[in-house]
């Protein structure tokens, strides 16, 4: 388990490190937190041969709410999206979600868009982004270009940058007043390795009806999914007991969950019903519909 | 072979210069370049934590890192807690509470727990069992290490400082 | 003149709770594991290129563009390698086994993914993989067998071609008149129970320096190993060199659990690359590399078959074993360890008469398997007392109830039990009750509501009474036809000049903390400080032969010989002082790190005094009469038998119904194992063993695919147990001191995971028994559980 030999460049602004990418292709990999792409070169199942480390572009990581949007750059590390009280206030679901990604030793290196580059389809922030209805901004040769989030992951690990483009920015939509979030997921123990999660964005009027649910599994898939079902259940529904066991029952349509190593797509499924249920419970308890 | 780099770093306050190709892991760096070989390897892919350091002031894993990456940077090692032959408070504590056995994992906890500490001064067991699950342990199943993180952390609260 | 360690008044060491003197340097990062030993200048790296493929002919090797990279030494391959080590075997022939034979590195078969093809010699550890990628194979692939029953069919592909089938070793027994017991009882039930194949993980892989002693013609292998004296034997005589010439040491090493206590190719390769190039070799094992090829455990079928009275009394039980060997056979254990270790193990605390078994190791196409922790004891214990609770269950008893019934009663110890082993003293009602009273195990019950559902979660409660056979003697291993296991140990206790204790064993340690327990035993013999007491082992150049550390040794057998060797010094001890103080030696009384006599605490000389003079290091002749120079003694201990040590664990789950995760919620242990030299260390040995246990119940497991292919080689893949996983252990201790042996020790390295597995799996049984789920396979891993549930619910 040791890297293969690679061509290694630490430009100090975007500028320098998209002319990098451009000149390299396909023979590049950005280096961000390193947290996904290391582990992939020590066992040389990735063997890139030029790696471009953004970790010296200070420019690459800034945090601010711009037009109703939370801007955050994809060099800005997790461990700031868990604990930055902008992110808390404006995206309420980012820092909810954020303890259950990895570890705070991974945070404290991993970056927003690492993670959501790497598209695993059980992390947690490309399910955020993909209920939240971010903006990925990508740059490349000819420029930047806006993703939607709900065009941006195509399956496990891939993505809809080109070889030669890098995520520049993303924009997190802030969560409208009254509007409340919350974040589950299950793994085969405790503390590992997640499998199945759920994201969840509910908007509530006075009288506790919901005015737009929003909601992504991660895990069930080979891409986070939107639980559109789930959503349509909820829309005009007062979250309680029965409501909540249907519009989470619902997400089983939703989703296409694989089989793997760790789980049969059956458990997915349910598992994804299971946190989909618990992220409502915890909103309704939040708001007092329950 | 790719070209090699200078890499200068700062690790527990004395500076090093070494040659290194791009690919060189920093805790190969470490342990083989600079000789400190108290940051152990348990699995070179991120997940048992005992390759754990403290990279400009936030603990990382080291396996995870390459050591060009580190050019200019302070480092710290679990050599560079102890103050000469005092231990600190994490260590006493662990060492009264029999939280290490083969202590292959031990480094690696203490330099993540330092971090938590200084954050977390008044921990709960829960965030403490968070904290460590970052970590991996074969021996002690763990129990031991949590007391020892509680008594660290009451006497560092008495004392009023840090480690 | 410093008196040394003045500790006067301290008390005695053994039974203290005492925090362990080898966490000083551990704690500063300046412990010594193998990937720490200096490099001698000009050290070459060596790497392994591994087989992709489960089975396969190897056609060809082409290694010109790897030898052509710069820094690579050499490539050697399979062919090459068998001109300096012949094939190795793990076992001797007789009745019963079939002899396998392994090649350090595969000649022209490869048996399982990560065997050995070639070697690379390299100036580092980057460049020597980078070499692997260049050494090309053309494989001719073959049909492969991964799991224990498809292997045993008639049709399956032979993992030894030479061999009439895959069956490595099989035995049986049946106690006189089983039949007739069997048939007369009330009610016969049977199940299989599907044990899961798990692994080590150490947190430090394996890994080995053989250096090369240009003066001597010799090779000093430093090597991760729980048994150094062992490999010296199984090195020299594999390479067919004298013992003189290999040197084995272990440094500290980052946990072992019984895998590394084998002689690995890697060893073998090192030793004779070092001879053949003249050069340090040096070989770091990969955690990838570590799940592929450090031998595995447990992959076993239990079938059961118990019957039973009305009352609950159990009359016969009968096991059929199938273990997984995976593709080769190991020394020193051979293949018999773990199909051996399941019937013996089976009647625990249990009295019944009748038993009747069969077991097989069968060669599979996978990595080969050994031991692990508890070897057998923790499946079969799952197995027992799964039957227990299946017979309460069906008779609508209480599972307290039927166990009582059957459990070794406090009047009927000393007990040989009806696969004859020895129970001196043991406490198995007694640990029972208590633990029962800890949990409020009526107030448990009767808070729970019939479908057992609160909060969404099932809850339920596993009873275990275990028992754990450790510290096994010579007899032991011989009676097993095991001739490379010596089963007694050594140890040399010696005063140094300048008053201060230095002990060489034949042990080396992974963690259980000997240079402490060991310590604290000579203190005592010796009235030190431990601190005054240094402890040295592990060096096949400088410690006494003997048979290392496994099988919880380390109390009963290491512990003994740290006793009887301190005890002859002792004596020594006292006539030089008795000689300086003009006393009797019998009047003597080592304290504090003096020598006074008795009652007469003014005539007293210290123990630095005392040494001088044995060493002759005085102005005048102070030697008494007939007495030579020096104080030291060597002593070697072979307890009687085996020593068995009781516990009885509970654990309360709960088993979400929604995703099948099941947590661990509260877990008690009342543990007896005999004296207990310091408490600390056993609860530490108990609460890491229950975790190894509640990884092995709920989620761990190396996975193979019916083509041999290994699924699970990380630890993203493989997950042991965090410290979210793992609730702090309620423990409590009863001393039954073994009377049979020198200190009144047993073992307590294993008994947490004998435990862990049969009271979780239990505890989940037990949640779901409304539902009529069946619990008889590991691990419980959330999809499995789930599947029980809504299997149930159907
Ligand atoms: C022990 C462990 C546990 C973990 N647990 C979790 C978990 O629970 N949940 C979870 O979501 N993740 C988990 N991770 C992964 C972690 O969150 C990573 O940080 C994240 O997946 C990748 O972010 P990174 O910044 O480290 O990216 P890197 O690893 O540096 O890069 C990942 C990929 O993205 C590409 N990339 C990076 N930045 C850009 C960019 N700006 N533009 C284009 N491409 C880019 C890289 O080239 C690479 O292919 C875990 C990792 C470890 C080691
Ligand atoms: S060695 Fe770095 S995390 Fe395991
Ligand atoms: S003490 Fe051995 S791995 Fe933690």
């Amino acid at each position: 388990m040791k890297p293969a030999p690679f061509e290694y460049f630490a430009p100090e602004t975007a500028e320098e490190a998209l002319a990098l990418m451009a000149e390299h292709g396909v023979e590049a990999r950005p280096l961000a937190g390193g947290q996904s792409l290391v582990p992939l070169i020590n066992m040389r199942m990735a063997q890139p041969s030029v790696l471009i480390d953004l970790n010296r572009c200070p420019e690459l990581a800034y945090l601010r709410g711009e037009d109703g949007m939370l801007v955050s750059g994809p060099m800005t590390r997790q461990r700031e999206l868990e604990l930055s009280e902008t992110v808390r206030a404006a995206c309420p679901l980012i820092a909810k979600a954020m303890p259950y990604m990895g570890h705070a030793t991974i945070r404290n290196r991993g970056t927003a868009g690492g993670s959501l580059s790497h598209a695993d389809p059980s992390a947690e922030l490309p399910g955020v982004a993909l209920a939240l209805g971010a903006e990925m901004i990508a740059g490349g040769p000819n420029g930047r270009r806006t993703v939607p989030a709900t065009e941006f992951f195509f399956a496990e690990l891939t993505t809809a940058l080109e070889p030669d483009e890098m995520l520049c920015e993303i924009r997190f939509p802030e969560a409208p007043a009254g509007s409340r979030a919350a974040f589950a997921e299950v793994g085969s123990h405790f503390g590992g390795l997640a499998l199945v999660g759920v994201a969840a964005q509910i908007d509530l009027d006075s009288a506790g009806r919901c005015t737009k649910a929003a909601l992504a599994a991660t895990g069930a898939g080979e891409r986070p999914t939107r639980l559109s079902s789930t959503e349509a259940v909820l829309t005009g529904e007062v979250l309680e007991k029965q409501s909540i066991a249907e519009a989470a029952e619902a997400a089983a349509g939703d989703v296409e969950p694989l089989e793997d190593l760790h789980a049969t797509a059956h458990w997915r499924r349910r598992a994804a019903v299971a946190m989909a249920a618990r992220v409502l419970h915890e909103i309704a308890d939040e708001a007092g519909t329950r | 072979m790719t070209a090699r780099r200078e890499v200068r770093v700062t690790v527990n306050g004395r500076a090093y210069a070494r040659n290194v190709e791009p690919r060189m892991l920093l805790v190969d760096f470490l342990r083989h370049e600079c000789g400190l070989t108290g940051t152990h390897v348990g699995c070179a892919h991120g997940v048992c934590g005992a390759c754990t350091i403290v990279l400009d002031g936030v603990s990382v894993r080291s396996c995870l890192t390459f050591a060009v990456q580190a050019e200019g940077k302070e480092i710290t090692t679990v050599e560079g807690l102890a103050d000469g032959e005092s231990l600190t408070a994490l260590q006493q504590a662990f060492h009264e509470n029999h939280a290490l056995q083969c202590g292959y994992c031990t480094p690696g906890f203490l330099m993540s727990l330092t971090e938590f500490l200084r954050e977390t001064p008044n921990p709960d067991e829960g965030q403490i069992r968070e904290r460590l699950s970052g970590n991996l342990c074969r021996c002690t199943g763990y129990a031991n290490i949590v007391s020892a993180v509680q008594m660290a952390a009451q006497r560092l609260r008495e004392k009023g400082g840090v480690s | 003149m410093s008196v040394p360690g003045d500790t006067r008044g301290t008390g005695t060491w053994v039974g203290r709770t005492v925090p362990r003197k080898e966490d000083l340097r551990l704690l500063r990062g300046m412990g010594t594991y193998i990937d720490d030993v200096p490099e001698p200048r000009g050290t070459l790296h060596l790497a392994v290129l591994r087989s992709p493929y489960a089975h396969a002919r190897i056609r060809t090797i082409e290694t010109a563009e790897a030898e052509a990279l710069d820094g690579v030494v050499a490539v050697v391959t399979g062919t090459e390698v068998a001109e300096l080590i012949p094939p190795f075997a793990g076992d001797y022939e007789k009745p019963g086994f079939k002899m396998s034979h392994r090649p350090a590195l595969a000649t022209d078969t490869v048996r399982f993914v990560g065997d050995g093809v070639a070697l690379v010699l390299a100036e580092n550890a980057y460049i020597a993989e980078d070499a692997l990628g260049l050494v090309f194979v053309d494989y001719e692939q073959l049909p492969a067998v991964s799991d224990v029953e498809e292997a045993l069919k008639a049709d399956a592909p032979r993992v030894h071609e030479e061999l009439a089938d895959n069956v490595l070793i099989e035995g049986g027994n049946r106690t006189e008149g089983f039949d007739e017991v069997f048939e007369a009882a009330d009610h016969i039930l049977r199940e299989r129970f599907r044990i899961n194949r798990v692994a080590g993980v150490a947190m430090e892989p394996r890994g080995c320096l053989a250096v090369y002693e240009k003066s001597d013609d010799a090779v000093t292998l430093w090597t991760g190993t729980q048994v150094p004296h062992m490999l010296r034997i199984g090195i020299a005589r594999y390479l067919g060199w004298p013992e003189s010439r290999v040197r084995v040491a272990a440094p500290d090493v980052g946990g072992g659990f019984g895998p590394k206590m084998y002689l690995y190719p890697e060893e073998l390769l090192a030793v004779a690359m070092a001879r053949e190039y003249r050069c340090p070799v040096k070989w770091i094992e990969d955690r990838l590399e570590d799940f592929l090829t450090t031998f595995q455990a447990r992959d076993h079928v239990y079938d059961v078959a118990v019957a039973y009275d009305d009352d609950g009394t159990v009359r016969a039980v009968e096991v059929d074993v199938a273990v997984n060997s995976g593709a080769y056979s190991n020394y020193p254990m051979g293949a018999s360890l773990e199909p051996f270790q399941g019937p013996l193990n089976m009647p625990g605390p249990y009295r019944f008469r009748q038993f009747a078994f069969t077991c097989r190791g069968v060669a599979t196409h996978t990595c080969p398997t050994g031991a692990f922790r508890g070897v057998s004891a923790p499946c079969v214990t799952m197995a027992m007392e799964g039957m227990m609770d299946r017979i309460a269950r069906h008779l609508g008893l209480d599972r307290v109830e039927v166990r009582r019934r059957n459990l070794v009663r406090p009047d009927e110890f000393p007990y040989v039990n009806v696969v004859n082993q020895f129970y001196v003293t043991g406490s198995y009602v007694e640990c029972m009750d208590r633990a029962l009273e800890m949990v409020d195990y009526g107030g448990y019950l009767a808070a729970r509501p019939p479908e057992r559902l609160v909060d969404g979660k099932y809850r339920g409660i596993g009873i275990a009474v275990v028992t754990e056979l450790g510290g096994h003697g010579a007899a032991r291993y011989k009676a097993r036809g095991l001739p490379d296991l010596p089963g007694f140990d050594t140890a040399h206790v010696e005063l140094e000049p300048n008053g201060r204790v230095r002990a060489t064993t034949s042990f080396s340690s992974q963690g259980q903390g000997h240079e402490t327990t060991f310590a604290q035993i000579i203190a005592d013999e010796l009235g030190v400080s431990i601190d005054d007491v240094a402890i040295r082992g592990g060096d096949t150049g400088n410690s006494p032969f003997g048979t290392g550390t496994f099988a919880s040794r380390g109390a009963v057998v290491g512990g003994g010989a740290v006793m009887r060797a301190s005890g002859d010094l002792r004596e020594r001890i006292k006539k030089f002082a008795a000689h300086l103080l003009e006393a009797s030696p019998d009047d003597i009384v080592l304290e504090g790190g003096y020598a006074h006599v008795q009652g007469v605490r003014e005539m007293h000389v210290s123990l630095y005094d005392v040494a001088r003079a044995a060493y002759g290091l005085t102005e005048s002749m102070q030697l008494p009469e007939g007495e030579e120079f020096g104080l030291q003694a060597i002593a070697t201990y072979d307890p009687p038998a085996s020593s068995i040590s009781n516990a009885c664990h509970i654990a309360c789950v709960g088993v979400d119904a929604a995703t099948g995760l099941v947590e661990v919620e509260r877990y008690v242990v009342v543990h007896d194992c005999g004296r207990v030299v310091n408490p600390l260390l056993v609860k530490g040995q108990i609460q890491g063993g229950v975790a190894q246990g509640l990884g092995q119940a709920l989620f761990e497991e190396i996975l193979y695919d019916a083509e041999g292919q290994m699924l699970s080689a990380t630890l993203m893949d493989y997950m042991i147990p965090t410290a979210l996983d793992v609730p702090t252990l309620e423990m409590e201790h009863i001393e039954s001191p073994a009377t049979d042996n020198i200190g009144g020790f047993k073992g307590a390295g294993e008994g947490g995971v004998i435990g862990a597995l049969p009271a979780i799996a239990c505890a989940v049984g037990d949640a779901l028994a409304p539902l009529g789920a069946n619990v008889n396979r590991l691990p419980l891993r959330p999809d499995t559980v789930l599947g029980l549930i809504e299997g149930a619910e159907a």
